[in-house]
């Protein structure tokens, strides 16, 4: 079995190689900015995004 | 000097309309008239209602009959073309085969109508309201410069006349930039203060809906009609909604102005810099008190809002790269749409964990303070065609730089206006941007008012 190719496999990118790197060439400055954000010790931290069950009961009388 | 009636403010034209003394068709007939003449250049509208006349003789024969159902009865909105619309097509900005949207109206669309408003066209947006500019749409005060975006069309109609109010939807500034760069006045209310339920999604936790008007009382006017809750958006919060018109005429004494010194007053081009800070101080002079403190966290904030925003992008579009659609997208947004793969979802997560403290770290700065005051933008409007621009003896580009001042406010979903403060050298639009507390909008509005009121800025015209 050949090994799992890292875009196509694990990050589902179905893309020429010429345009995968035209894109990795656009993504570097986008990268450089997640990169600053990864040194965050942010363990405690809770995400913003509450999960919320009560959602659907809300909107039973919505469109 | 009386302006012509395309030039005249909601708040100018009410009255008139109330009082017969206007007829809607009229005002109406000035919008559609405007459009023919200068919209050739412009390029604003993507789609004009083949019914704008049989909806102002409909206002019109209301208003007759003594119902009168507000400040929007009779008044020509221009639609931004991610806004569903049951009777004008919506294509969001895409020519992208296979991507359609159906033939309802959104909830700001139901809302306008029962108002009375006349939905005069669909005005256009970058694609899938992605980025910072809207092609083909030219700025009015200069038509070799961009109106920015993606509510580009909603802001060069309004500012050159062809509509007397519009949507727009903001996820990174794209209500505010457009405004700020083209003399108008633009607000983002509270996350979850307007419905979004029509709205093309980009980004579910950082779409805005909202409006763009020539005053800040025309703001209040839009907000008054647009907020409320509505269960078909997830987001919308049962808030109360109050009289927004009641913000307008109070004074700024004894509130106090914070003004966030790294960040927004690092990096901005020289008059625009000079303008806010003039800004500043002629309402310290009027008795509010100024507030410096510095929030280094920002400095993470583009990672966050790029993680989210290109992840949720690419969601969304997920079908369509599958489908392999992407290559129909105009050649930006399909870059942007493409590498949105390249976001891990623990990097989604820790932008989401960010904006927990970076909404903490605010809530903090408003025990001390009423509003946030900065600029909209670091630039006025760029050349069209133009990736980089002088900031501050910089060359930066245009992505990093434009929406610098503007996305933390969609990360934080708190309440931030855009109110005209002058003109470069050049006489391109500068925006003051008004921040202020969760569902605070009638401080927001008193403090952009009350600067409005001193600096009529908004009574200059494009020359076209």
């Amino acid at each position: 079995m050949s090994d799992p190719d890292p875009y196509r496999d694990v990050l589902g990118v179905v893309l020429t190689p010429e345009r995968l790197q035209e894109n990795l060439t656009s993504f570097d400055d986008i990268r450089r900015e997640i990169e600053k954000l990864r040194q965050l010790d942010l363990t405690d931290v809770h995400p913003a995004i509450l999960f919320d069950p009560t959602g659907p009961y809300r909107r039973e009388g919505g469109k | 000097m009386t302006q012509p009636l395309w030039a005249q403010p909601i708040e100018a034209l009410a009255p008139r309309l109330r009082s017969c003394k206007l007829s809607p068709v009229a005002l109406t007939q000035a919008c559609l008239e405007r459009i023919e003449q200068v919209d050739g250049r412009l390029q604003s509208f993507i789609h004009v209602s083949s019914s704008a006349l049989d909806q102002a003789h409909k206002a019109e024969r209301e208003i007759k009959a003594g119902r009168w159902r507000g400040p929007l009865h009779g008044i020509p909105v221009g639609v931004k073309d991610n806004y569903l619309t049951r009777d004008m097509p919506t294509t969001a900005g895409t020519v992208a085969p296979g991507i359609t949207f159906p033939m309802r109206d959104s909830a700001a669309a139901v809302r306008l109508r029962n108002a009375g408003a006349v939905l005069i066209g669909k005005t256009r947006t970058h694609e899938f309201a992605w980025g910072n500019v809207t092609p083909p749409v030219r700025n009015p005060w200069d038509l070799t410069r961009v109106p920015s975006g993606s509510s580009g069309g909603s802001a060069a109609a309004l500012a050159a006349g062809l509509c007397t109010a519009a949507l727009g939807s903001d996820t990174g500034g794209s209500i505010r930039m457009p405004a700020s760069v083209t003399n108008t006045v633009g607000l983002k209310a509270t996350f979850g203060r307007v419905s979004r339920d029509g709205v093309v999604p980009h980004s579910w936790s950082l779409d805005h809906a909202g409006p763009l008007t020539r005053t800040v009382a025309d703001a209040a006017h839009m907000l008054s009609v647009l907020a409320g809750y509505d269960p078909a958006d997830p987001a919308c919060q049962a808030q109360p909604v109050p009289d927004y018109t009641k913000a307008l005429r109070k004074q700024v004494k004894g509130l106090r102005l914070g003004v966030c010194r790294n960040h927004f007053f690092e990096r901005n081009q020289q008059d625009v810099e000079r303008a806010v800070e003039r800004a500043i101080d002629d309402l310290a002079a009027r008795g509010a008190t100024v507030h410096e403190f510095r929030l280094p966290l920002l400095e993470y904030g583009l990672g966050a809002i790029f993680a989210i925003e290109l992840a949720s992008s690419t969601a969304y579009h997920d079908v369509s790269l599958r489908a392999g659609r992407t290559p129909h997208f105009q050649p930006d947004v399909r870059s942007l749409v493409e590498i949105g793969r390249f976001v891990t979802a623990p990097d989604y997560l820790k932008a989401e964990q960010y904006r927990t403290v970076l909404m903490e770290a605010l809530r903090k700065v408003f025990d001390t303070v009423d509003v946030v005051l900065g600029p909209t933008t670091p630039i006025t409007a760029w050349k069209v065609g133009e990736w980089t621009v002088d900031v501050g003896g910089k060359q930066e580009s245009v992505l990093a730089a434009s929406w610098r001042f503007t996305y933390p406010y969609n990360l934080t979903g708190l309440p931030a206006i855009s109110v005209p403060c002058g003109f470069d050298r050049n006489r391109l639009p500068i925006g003051l941007q008004i921040a202020g507390r969760p569902f605070d909008e009638l401080t927001v509005l008193r403090v952009a008012h009350a600067y409005e009121r001193e600096h009529p800025w908004k009574d200059e015209l494009p020359n076209l």
